[in-house]
């Protein structure tokens, strides 16, 4: 056993140099296929990441009534913040609010003109975000209802029209990546399937002296895995160098970055890896199985 | 000229000592028995009519006709890359239909086949060639050199074992398939068309060759156009003609002689 391991992996080296052209060849339309499949990754991770910060953006704004005590307020928050749709509660309090107007104005270089007013003209509020843009009117019928709620600002129009949008974009980004990984997919698989085509003879030779299918076949399997290793290295090896322009990029476009690089480049790292060496395998495998079966 | 009997397989020392062929024990001594064998193909051409075929052990028979007769068919048989429609192909007593796709290979290695076209690999030279037989059969490491010398000596390309197959005349070509086709012990040697891409001279060469492999013990069963030798060595000579076999006769020449 360790014996054929040795034997299937000295020939599949052998192979790869011994037909280097081909082996070459391989590994470039690899290299390409898999830096074109990584870079949707990564572009999609991106749409996605801008795509959830937007949809964090919707929450639910219930202004209470001025009489509220704190007492209340803070029953309100704990019965609020056991709703399953609910991720926080936020309780902003008249003073809070009239200061985040005034910073505001400020901040837009628009004259403050509160301080013409005698009293505060804002309410106490609390602000809910959400687990899920999607549960807005869950969580609006139940705020309506309470009594020291006074009004609840209805955006469910915004909100559904937000929902659209990313949800378009996330369908389109998941179309496309899908696409391209059928287009990455048949072009690896082809390309190992000539490697193995050129070497049609040494096949039939190997069947007409007697070799087992075992024997014939994972040489080749082993081979189209070297192809994919090497293929997965150098394309790794390119984003490691494109890495930082790269997010800079992904910085500008998407004007957020809250994935962290970290995950994301393992992410891709298994990704480019495992399609790599996995179709190199499976393209290996399938491609000798047409010369086996007679 | 009558057809003359099959000749008498080689008789054993035991054989001799009682004076008495058993007729089953040569059955069983034959290398190959075609029995009522019939190949019809998926398109419907029938390449093979109820042919009856016998080979003892250590014979040396030409298959002769001309081209279309069923001569490929009959060596796809026997190497089972084709399954007869009918009758039996047995094989150093197995029946090749029987075999699971498992114990084809098993059974390939007690065939030496020799090609036309040599099918030798370019990117490896003589020596690696021949090893190649035994690599990809799993023959242990250490066993592969001595048997690739011996049978490298046998065919004469000692001195030859480092050139690649480009580098080699034809005739050297033709003795590194040979040498491949001998490493593994066979019980029996195809040779299709062996000397049909050679000169007259290379071609009596590769024939005294697989002479002295014969006069070793090992059966060959050659598949030629080369009329010539046929005739010149009156061995068995099966003729084949639309599929059937026309003539079977010991002693026999190219054409039928009236």
């Amino acid at each position: 056993m360790i014996n054929f391991v040795a034997f299937s992996i000295r020939r599949a080296w052998q192979g790869f140099w011994r037909n280097a052209v081909m082996s070459i060849a391989a590994t470039a339309t690899m290299v390409l296929m898999l830096l074109l499949l990584a870079g949707f990754w990564v572009i999609n991770t991106g749409l996605l990441a801008g795509l959830e910060f937007t949809e964090e953006k919707v929450n639910v704004v219930a202004d209470l009534y001025d009489n509220v005590t704190p007492r209340q307020v803070e029953d309100l928050t704990a019965k609020v913040e056991a709703m399953p749709e609910v991720a926080e509660v936020t309780f902003v309090s008249r003073e809070d609010a009239l200061r985040r107007f005034r910073d505001n104005r400020r901040a837009q270089n628009e004259e403050d003109l509160t301080r013409f007013l005698d009293t505060n003209p804002f309410h106490q509020s609390l602000e809910i975000s959400l687990v899920d843009a999607k549960l807005y009117s869950t969580v609006y019928d139940r705020l309506v209802v309470e009594p020291s709620v006074q009004v609840v600002k209805n955006q469910q129009d915004l909100v559904d029209r937000v929902l659209t949008v990313t949800n378009f974009l996330r369908t389109a980004g998941g179309v496309i990546l899908g696409v391209i990984a059928v287009i990455v997919l048949f072009i690896i698989v082809n390309t190992i399937r000539l490697a193995v085509v050129a070497r049609a003879e040494e096949i039939d030779i190997m069947r007409l002296v007697g070799a087992s299918d075992a024997f014939i076949r994972w040489p080749f399997v082993f081979e189209g895995a070297l192809v994919g290793f090497f293929g997965a290295t150098l394309a790794l090896a390119a984003l490691a160098a494109g890495a930082e322009p790269l997010g800079g990029f992904m910085y500008d476009f998407f004007r957020v970055l809250p994935l962290t690089f970290g995950s994301l480049s393992r992410d891709v790292a298994l990704l480019v890896l495992g399609t790599g060496v996995g179709l190199g395998i499976v393209g290996s495998w399938v491609s000798v199985r047409t010369y086996l079966i007679r | 000229m009558a057809v003359a009997p099959l000749e008498a397989p080689a008789r054993s020392f035991r054989e001799r000592l009682l004076g008495r062929v058993d007729e089953r024990a040569a059955a069983e001594r034959a290398v190959l028995i075609l029995n009522d064998v019939t190949k019809t193909y998926p398109n419907g051409k029938v390449a093979l009519a109820d042919v009856d075929l016998v080979i003892p052990e250590g014979d040396f028979v030409f298959l002769v006709g001309p081209s279309g007769a069923g001569k490929s068919t009959l060596i796809k048989l026997l190497i089972r890359d084709e399954l007869a429609s009918r009758g039996q192909v047995v094989l150093d007593g197995q029946d090749l239909a029987r075999l699971s796709r498992r114990q084809v290979p098993r059974m390939r290695r007690k065939i030496g086949i020799v090609f036309q076209d040599f099918k030798l690999l370019p990117s490896k030279n003589v020596y690696e060639n021949v090893a190649f037989a035994l690599e990809v059969t799993g023959t242990p490491g250490r066993k592969i050199r001595p048997a690739v010398e011996r049978v490298l000596a046998l065919v004469g390309l000692t001195a030859q074992r480092h050139q690649l197959p480009a580098q080699l005349s034809g005739g050297e070509q033709q003795r590194t398939a040979i040498a491949r086709a001998l490493v593994h012990d066979p019980r029996l040697i195809i040779a299709d068309e062996p000397t049909g891409n050679l000169d007259p001279l290379i071609s009596w060469e590769i024939l005294q060759l697989l002479l002295r492999i014969n006069e070793l013990g090992v059966t060959v069963l050659m598949a030629t156009h080369n009329a010539d030798v046929v005739t010149a060595l009156r061995k068995r000579v099966v003729a084949l003609e639309e599929g059937h076999i026309i003539r079977d006769e010991v002693g026999g020449t190219y054409h039928r002689m009236d």
